[in-house]
């Protein structure tokens, strides 16, 4: 074998390799979810000989009880934990996206005095665990009067998806060459017009890849979700799926990730290569 | 008309860095300070009193079960310096927070690398690389810890007790779990470490990577002495982001099993004096401990943060 | 179709004064060109035109309009940038009604003014694609037909062909004159090349380090330039200098340097004589030498040795050493001359000019 071609090989299967690493924990998971109570005990954890959907189906049933085995157990209200989630998710991009973009054109375009230590305070907040600040965090939220409710949830992811979504704009923004602005106002715009009708649409991608950054930062939280919902009817798919007794449940709740995740992976793979673009845009010109 | 005068050197600069301190440039600051508000008060505003309501919390001896709450110094700091689960708490967390980001800067920057070799079937690659980190992490982590936790009917369980009982017995109870974690963080954050340091990769400039291949002897070289370099700008914003969630993914974890995860980390703990004990104060303390390691790390960040700049022409 | 006055223009920005007491009086349909080396204040000057920065002291009228606090959307301008400044994600014939959009023109009126430009400039079938499907010359015509639908009352142009090649660069220059002819607009242009300047230009300023230094027609700058540097800038290759000393010998004035000794010509020597034992700077543009032939007046003939040759086709460039200073000749292709050869140059006597030596200005 000449040497062009082992490299090739070796290239091929390393990248079988990395695809194999990334799936398999999804694999399992979804390996597991089909599976009957028999077959949860009795089968190779590997494969799936007999696949059923009743776990799905068990979660878009709807409010009532079901029995396994002994076991009487309640029905979770999965659809309403879904709708919470998108609700909160919605809403979470709108205000990071808005206040992104705006605290972007300014940092990236209108550059006051002291804008680069304004971008790197808003990034500093990432060393910051906001999981250790919680009994505080929880105070302002009832002085806020968001307590137990999604806005609470918003309000935090926003400021957890907001540095780095500023970072990428406003990076972008800082190397979008100035005519096409100056242009549009030679042509008739007003700043806010030139600004709506053609750098907002040039950072498209842009745009895409801070939302699905702001989309990865909602999808990550369990631990707020968990703390700040404690009514079921209000809770996100995080936080329910914690509390259902998954040693009881655990096909029904590993479903349940499943059944949350994939609409949220494939509008993410639909994106990517937005996101990918969009990154490099904003990185074009470095940070 | 066509006055002459004498010749001096200086170039005219655009742009605000030289700005004019006009009537219109100074509405264009009002301007960007009015929109920078709203970013500014989401982020700092929303850390601001609880970062401060911490520091004054720790320095006093404010504890659900005190009768009452007075100022202590440093008192708290001073129990907790003095004792020596601290500083095991200490060493594992950093240990946990540099081999995670280390592996997955290492991960990542493999991962793209491989992925930024043009073959076929390269898409379908990048979607599976792609997959862990768009698949929602707050649910998955569910799935994630039973996985490798299995309750006991299940076909795994057995295979996965042996693991874990051989795990515990060498690094002590509690292991195996913080391992599991920390795998799981691993393996979330080096796919989008991966997917961002690839858009990195394609932000540089060919030619670079071209001249290198002249000037250089081996790839490893190559490696070493260009592309570590263009890329470190990127590095040291995987790292922050590396921070968060490691913490994130902890915490996760620890919410979800109700605090089973027993290997001592600082900030898990801080939320056991915290919430279970009621020791306010002093979970503060535990939690602020972390404040000047993260410091130390940001000057170092900073320093990497802005690439390397020439001069403007 | 206006005129545009600067009055006393100046720009200053924290360290640098970046234009100084500019005066210019711009007249209707006139095609004017700025130029200089980088860093004059040339596209400044044109920025403040457009509004697109504040004037610091001074005021610029256009029309009848002072426009000093209008922003640039109320000054009735178009512009053509350097690099194009197309918007990347709408088509051509988008770029290019995007201005009568803003100005709410109607939509028939609109549809008619792009199909106009766009026969004008020969971009009709590219008006559905998006501005990465272009080249750069089909760039640089949508570029300029965006700024011709709105029919503005001045043209700002900013370096609009210097990403072009050099052949490109050629024929839209000339397209550019023809489509001013056309158009009869008022025309700022702003250009580093001097031979865009004196093509284009009805007249032309040079600009040098934020002043100006000669406003006029292209051939008066080139034929009677107010100063040393102007003579530099204008003309290609470049004029020789050489700093000679003014001596009386034989009842007439001499230009003397070591290695070189020419006559100064009869129309100089009044303005010359004030000089009479000093240094000045004497001015030959290469295509005023000439070999030296037997009916050369001796006076106006020195010695020099080749020292590159450069053969361009049309003509050749000698680079030659007279004693101490460096001369090129621009001499007939036929000409057969080698490297270290010598050979004899002479100068066409009332083509010379001469600088003084601290102000720079021609005698």
């Amino acid at each position: 074998m000449s040497r062009g071609r082992l490299a090739r090989w070796i290239h091929g299967a390393a990248l079988a390799l990395v695809a194999a690493y990334s799936v398999f924990p999804i694999y399992f998971i979804t390996v597991q979810s089909l599976k009957t109570p028999q077959e949860d005990v009795f089968g190779s954890p590997f494969y799936v000989a007999d696949p059923t959907v009743e776990n799905y189906a068990e979660l878009l049933a709807g409010p009532g009880t079901r029995v396994r085995g002994f076991v009487v157990l309640p029905r979770v209200p999965f659809v309403r934990w879904l709708a919470n989630s998108a609700v909160v998710l919605g809403a979470s991009l709108v205000v990071t996206l808005v206040a992104g973009v705006l605290a972007a054109y300014a940092l990236g375009r209108l550059q006051p005095p002291g804008w680069l230590w304004w971008r790197r305070a808003l990034f500093a907040t990432y060393v910051v665990p906001h999981t250790i600040l919680f009994i505080p965090l929880y105070q302002v939220l009832i002085a806020l009067g968001l307590d137990d409710s999604h806005g609470a949830l918003i309000l935090i992811y926003s400021t957890m998806a907001l540095p780095f979504c500023v970072w990428i704009l406003s990076a972008y923004y800082r190397h979008l060459p100035r005519e096409i602005e100056e242009s549009a106002l030679v042509e008739g715009a007003t700043p806010a017009t030139a600004f709506l009708r053609i750098v907002l649409p040039m950072s498209r991608n842009v745009l895409v890849a801070a939302a699905l950054f702001t989309v990865g930062t909602v999808g990550n939280d369990f631990m707020f979700a968990s703390i700040f919902l404690l009514d079921p009817t209000r809770q996100t798919v995080a936080a329910g799926l914690g509390v259902m007794d998954v040693s009881l449940e655990e096909l029904v709740a590993v479903a349940g990730v499943n059944l949350a995740a994939i609409p949220v992976a494939t509008a993410c793979a639909l994106f990517a290569r937005g996101y990918v673009r969009g990154l490099t845009a904003a990185m074009v010109e470095g940070a | 008309m066509g006055g002459l005068t004498q010749v001096r050197p200086g170039s005219v600069p655009h742009g605000p860095a030289q700005a004019p301190a006009g009537s219109v440039r100074r509405r264009e600051i009002l301007v960007a300070y009015a929109l920078l508000t709203p970013a500014v008060l989401l982020v700092l505003g929303v850390l601001a009193y609880p970062v401060a309501w911490e520091v004054w919390i720790s320095l006093t001896s404010f504890a659900s079960r005190a009768e009452s709450r007075s100022f202590v110094g440093v008192a708290n700091y001073r129990t907790m310096l003095a004792d020596a689960f601290f500083w095991r708490a200490l060493a594992t967390t950093v240990v946990y927070f540099v081999v995670t980001t280390l592996a997955k800067l290492a991960v990542g920057v493999a991962l793209a690398l491989l992925l930024a070799r043009p073959c076929r079937g390269r898409a379908l690659v990048f979607l599976a690389v792609f997959l862990p980190w768009a698949y929602p992490g707050g649910v998955t982590v569910v799935a994630w810890y039973w996985m490798l936790n299995p309750p006991l009917i299940t076909s795994y369980s057995v295979a996965v007790g042996h693991w874990k009982h051989a795990v515990d017995g060498v690094a002590g109870a509690g292991a195996y779990t913080f391992a599991s974690v920390a795998l799981f963080n691993i393996w979330r954050g080096a796919s989008f470490t991966a997917v961002f340091l690839l858009a990195g990769l394609n932000a540089i400039p060919r030619e670079l990577f071209d001249y290198a291949r002249l000037e250089t002897r081996s790839a490893a070289q190559r490696f070493r002495h260009v592309t570590l370099p263009l890329l470190r700008p990127f590095l040291a914003l995987a790292v922050f982001l590396s921070f968060t969630t490691a913490f994130a993914d902890l915490a996760n974890v620890w919410m979800l099993t109700g605090g089973r995860v027993i290997f001592p980390v600082v900030g898990t703990y801080a939320y056991w004096l915290g919430i279970r004990s009621g020791e306010f104060a002093e979970a503060a303390a535990w939690s602020l401990s972390l404040v000047p390691l993260l410091l130390l790390a940001l000057a170092v960040l900073f320093r990497w943060f802005d690439p390397p700049r020439e001069a403007p022409a | 179709m206006a005129q545009v006055m600067m009055k006393d223009l100046n720009k200053k920005y924290d360290e640098v004064h970046a234009v100084k007491d500019v005066n210019l009086h711009i007249r209707d349909k006139e095609f004017i060109v700025l130029v200089g080396p980088s860093g004059c204040g040339k596209s400044t000057t044109l920025r403040m035109v457009a509004g697109l920065e504040e004037i610091t002291a001074g005021e610029i009228t256009i029309g009848d309009r002072v426009v000093n606090d209008l922003p640039p959307k109320d000054r009735d301008i178009a512009m053509v940038f350097q690099n194009y400044a197309l918007y990347p994600h709408m088509t051509v014939y988008d770029n290019m009604a995007f201005g009568l959009k803003m100005r709410k023109f109607p939509k028939v009126e609109i549809q008619k003014r792009v199909q106009d430009a766009a026969e004008i400039l020969g971009i009709q079938e590219l008006l559905k694609r998006k501005p990465r499907q272009l080249s750069g010359g089909q760039r640089q015509r949508v570029a300029v037909g965006r700024a011709i639908v709105r029919h503005p009352q001045v043209f700002l142009f900013d370096e609009p062909l210097s990403n072009l090649d050099a052949k490109l660069r050629v024929q839209m220059r000339v397209e550019l004159k023809r489509l001013h002819e056309r158009l009869e607009t008022t025309a700022i242009y702003v250009t580093h090349d001097q031979v865009e300047a004196m093509t284009l230009g009805d007249r032309v300023v040079v600009m040098k380090d934020g002043w100006i230094q000669q406003v006029g027609e292209p051939l008066e700058l080139y034929g009677k330039p107010a100063n040393k540097f102007v003579a530099g800038f204008i003309g290609s290759p470049a004029m020789n200098f050489v700093d000679v000393k003014v001596a009386d010998a034989n009842g007439a004035l001499w230009a003397e340097t070591q290695g070189l000794r020419v006559k100064v010509p009869p129309i100089h020597t009044s303005r010359l004589v004030p000089y009479k034992g000093q240094q000045v700077t004497l001015g030959v543009r290469p295509e005023d030498l000439q070999l030296a032939s037997g009916s050369d007046p001796s006076e106006y003939v020195f010695d020099a040795v080749v020292d590159v040759v450069e053969p361009l086709g049309s003509e050749i460039l000698l680079d030659l050493r007279a004693g101490n200073s460096t001369i090129v000749a621009r001499v007939e292709p036929t000409v057969r001359l080698k490297v270290h050869e010598k050979t004899r140059l002479a100068l066409t006597p009332d083509r010379a000019h001469f600088f003084d030596l601290k102000t720079e200005l021609a005698i």
